[in-house]
């Protein structure tokens, strides 16, 4: 299966220092995910092998070699950003977030051991079930959201949230997998195709530099996942939103609070919308802020409000040179990566005071001020054609003009700008044919796993016919079993036969004894005769003697005598061997144990005036259905002793 | 617009979504959340099967007590059901099988089918998500079913009931059902009577 489905992949039984290989759980563009099993522990592992096809390859003695010498820096690069990071992850330990175990070198690249977690993931559910319950919803995000916070104070961002890789527990649990260890690893020269998820990445993951990306770009991440769950359709991708607002389509974003109206409150829906805002400073910076927003608990300070206001919107985005660092241009590098750049400014932020957009510096692209421009201008005009709130109207008049002539200048600076509008437009060029290239390996992804059902399909027949096989043995095993028991206890019969035949003969010896005694005793009591007797001694029914035969041999745990005696008593209507028969059917005594029939003889019992029997009658039905119930009384009130 | 947001997040809408995300995040599924998933999954099933046997559970037959205890033997035999108890007097016999017989695969995968979303609605409430893992099994059961066989003044009576007996623990967390799938139950059901009425009518000549 694995020779066939991935040709890169090392082959089921590989083993690496105590780890042996199992399966391929899957492979994308930085790496290969096995699962395999710790023979030290004796336990399932999911290893990730850093596999980036882009520039490396595998060779025939299992190593991994960059293609050329050429990429020989990105590889290294890539790789020791793969350890470092699995490093970085191993410090956590969350119940929402994938535990590292172990990262080691080996065969040219790296692996990193993580906990193998069953289930599903969420897009497999969503393809199920279409949308997810605001309750479902909340038991998903919210535990999330404390593994993705944690990380964020740390300094590390996930780049890629979306359905696939929030995984369900068997018990209902989500865990957040792929922490994008490979997605930094290589850097500025990495493709669009391995980079974002089209609907859930924000655009500025579509850029080639990370400096705009924080905690907001993996809440967008989370916003258009929870869209998808409400929607049944996961958000329109970034790019196309951007010609929206660019005025190249007409294609806009349907809000939340419009798709989800009257099936999901208010508060989620606009905290959804919030976080697809299209702008990063527009959308809640840290994932506190957000989950303020989601649980309403947000204050009218402080906190950015769940359906922003459009005025607000242009006049913050007006505002925004002076708050961002303008010294950085399109062109320059970050002095150092996201991470670091947190390290270099001391410890993690506290808990209560997570990573803030001051804490992620970066330049601002020119790019991007140009769709914020235009953005601006639509919201502006928007706010213009907006219908009357109860404002000053002088007061509103003087606002509208001042957003008017804004507008004005952001949009002469845009058509000014030809350069950027080219660079923008090939920007989107370049994004388009990225997307294409990633829908052409979804397609053949998805023809590999195919391919793989098929073969996991083959291996479960194989299986199946394999158990049936050891069935068949068992069989015969039970087989022989059964007639080794049949001749011993054709030996068992024979011997008891033989002790059954000496019995006789002692009780025909006794029976002579008996009736020479008896002569002598009828002799004496005629020479007696004349003498009245001083006691008689009840005399007791043939009935009565066997029905005391029978309880004795119970007594003495011969059921097989017992039965045999008391049976035909049961079936004369003898209410007192009813009873014991119904006793012998409750506790499987020299019978099999069987509760209707029990509760037919202790009916019956009853019926003959048993005083026990209505009592243990009760105790029998309550282990019966009201149906079984029903079928026996039917029996009883149709029985007629024989 | 904050005090406006103020206004529709305070007050009631408030305190529920507190109170709701709080229990949201009070944990999974315990113990207790499966042990009501099948007792709702049991109270649900019986009222199916009551009603199932109500109306299909007994029949009656123009045949001698001992010619439809007979039948009733053999066609269980027939179906590849085991006898375990009988006592011909009393007309009680009760058979067994490992599970899903008396259907056989294909029967007892088109009865699941038939009812797993039905399954998965009644235990929602109680798991949530985890219904949707929740799947019949027919490994570790035996189909156990009782029959009886009575003189009535219409004819012959016969009758029956199942239930479901565990022999080895499940592989699931659930803990087991006692009553069948209803759909499954209608198709053993008319199996069974499709035996017998073809026994009277190949041995006995009779409808």
């Amino acid at each position: 299966m694995t020779e066939q489905a991935y040709p890169d992949a090392l082959q089921p039984q590989y083993r690496m220092h105590w780890y042996t290989i199992e399966r391929v759980l899957g492979q994308g563009g930085f790496g290969i995910t096995y699962l395999a099993r710790d023979t030290n522990l004796d336990q399932l592992v999911a290893i990730k092998e850093y596999l980036p096809v882009e520039v490396a390859s595998r060779r025939p003695d299992a190593t991994v070699r960059s293609r050329s010498d050429g990429q020989r820096e990105r590889y290294r690069w890539g790789l020791d950003r793969f350890i470092q990071e699995a490093r970085t992850l191993a410090r956590f330990d969350h119940p929402n977030i994938v535990r590292v175990h172990s990262v080691f070198e080996h065969n040219g690249t790296a692996y990193m051991v993580m906990r193998f977690e069953e289930g599903d993931n969420l897009a497999a559910l969503l393809e199920r079930r279409g949308t997810l319950s605001e309750r479902d919803l909340l038991r998903i995000l919210l535990p999330i959201l404390d593994g993705l916070e944690l990380m964020h104070n740390a300094g590390f961002i996930h780049r890629d949230i979306k359905p696939d890789n929030i995984h369900i527990r068997a018990d209902g649990s989500p865990v957040l997998l792929d922490f994008g260890s490979a997605r930094h690893s290589l850097g500025k020269a990495h493709t669009l195709t391995i980079l974002v998820a089209p609907g859930y990445a924000p655009f500025e993951q579509y850029h080639s530099s990370s400096e705009n990306q924080g905690p907001w770009s993996d809440i967008y991440g989370l916003g258009a996942t929870c869209y998808r769950a409400i929607a049944g359709t996961a958000p329109m991708d970034a790019i196309s939103r951007s010609k929206g607002i660019l005025g190249s389509t007409r294609e806009v974003l349907v809000p939340a609070r419009n798709v989800g109206s009257g099936r999901y409150s208010a508060q989620l829906l606009a905290a959804i919308d919030h976080a697809l805002e299209f702008v990063e400073k527009n959308r809640p910076q840290t994932v506190a802020e957000w989950r303020r927003e989601i649980l309403g608990e947000t204050s009218a300070a402080g906190v950015a409000p769940a359906v922003p206001d459009r005025s607000a919107v242009a006049a913050s985005q007006q505002a925004a040179p002076s708050t961002s660092p303008p010294a950085a241009g399109p062109s320059a590098p970050p002095a150092v990566p996201p991470q670091r750049a947190i390290a270099a400014h001391g410890a993690p932020p506290k808990a209560d005071s997570p990573v803030t957009r001051r804490g992620w510096p970066g330049a601002r692209a020119p790019i991007a001020w140009s769709i914020a421009g235009a953005a601006a201008a639509a919201i502006a005009i928007t706010v213009f054609l907006w219908p009357p709130i109860d404002r000053d109207p002088e007061e509103k008049i003087r606002q509208i003009q001042k957003e008017l002539e804004r507008t004005k200048e952001l949009l002469k600076e845009r058509d000014t700008d030809a350069k950027t509008r080219e660079k923008l437009l090939a920007l989107l060029a370049e994004q388009e044919e990225a997307k294409r290239r990633q829908e052409d390996e979804a397609r053949k992804r998805r023809e590999e796993q195919e391919k793989q059902a098929q073969a996991k399909l083959r291996q479960e027949d194989e299986a199946r016919k394999r158990r049936e096989e050891q069935e068949k043995l068992a069989e015969a095993k039970r087989r022989q079993e059964e007639e080794a028991r049949k001749r011993l206890e054709e030996k068992q019969r024979l011997a008891e036969a033989r002790l059954r035949k000496e019995e006789e003969a002692r009780k025909r010896l006794e029976e002579q004894q008996r009736l020479a005694e008896a002569a002598r005793r009828e002799e004496a009591e005629r020479l007696a005769r004349t003498e009245p007797p001083a006691s008689r001694a009840p005399k007791r029914s043939p009935e009565a003697d066997k029905l005391a035969q029978g309880e004795a041999a119970l007594a003495r745990r011969e059921y097989e005598k017992a039965y045999e005696i008391l049976r035909p008593l049961a079936y004369g209507g003898n209410s007192r061997a009813q009873n014991k028969l119904a006793e012998m059917y409750a506790g499987g005594m020299g019978v099999p144990k069987n509760n209707n029939q029990a509760y037919i003889w202790y009916s019956l019992a009853a019926q003959g005036g048993s005083a026990t029997a209505p009592a243990e009658r009760e105790k029998i039905a309550r282990l019966l259905q009201p149906v079984e119930i029903q079928q026996a009384d039917t029996v009883v009130k149709n029985w007629r002793p024989r | 617009m904050g005090t406006r947001v103020f206004r529709i997040l305070s007050g009631r809408r408030l305190a529920a979504g507190c109170v709701a995300a709080a229990l949201l995040m009070s944990g999974c599924v315990t113990v207790d959340d499966k042990r009501c998933a099948v007792e709702a999954i049991n109270k649900e099933f019986r009222k199916d099967y009551e009603a199932i046997l109500a109306r299909d559970g007994t029949r009656v037959f123009s045949v001698s007590r001992a010619e439809a205890y007979d039948a009733v033997r053999i066609s269980m035999a027939r179906l590849r059901m085991t006898v375990e108890a009988q006592d011909p007097v009393l007309g009680y016999v009760n058979v067994f099988a490992q599970a899903p017989l008396p259907l056989d695969d294909k029967e007892w995968k088109q009865a699941a089918e038939a009812d797993l979303p039905r399954a998965q609605e009644i235990i929602g409430p109680c798991v949530g998500l985890f219904g949707y893992f929740f799947r019949f099994e027919p490994e570790g059961l035996e189909s156990v079913i009782s029959g009886t066989v009575v003189e009535t003044p219409a004819g012959t009576s016969i009758s029956f009931t199942a239930r479901m007996r565990e022999v080895a623990p499940p592989r699931t967390g659930f803990p087991r059902r006692e009553y069948l799938p209803p759909t499954a139950v209608r198709m053993a059901l008319s199996k069974m009577w499709a035996e017998i009425e073809r026994e009277f009518k190949t041995t006995y000549r009779k409808p």
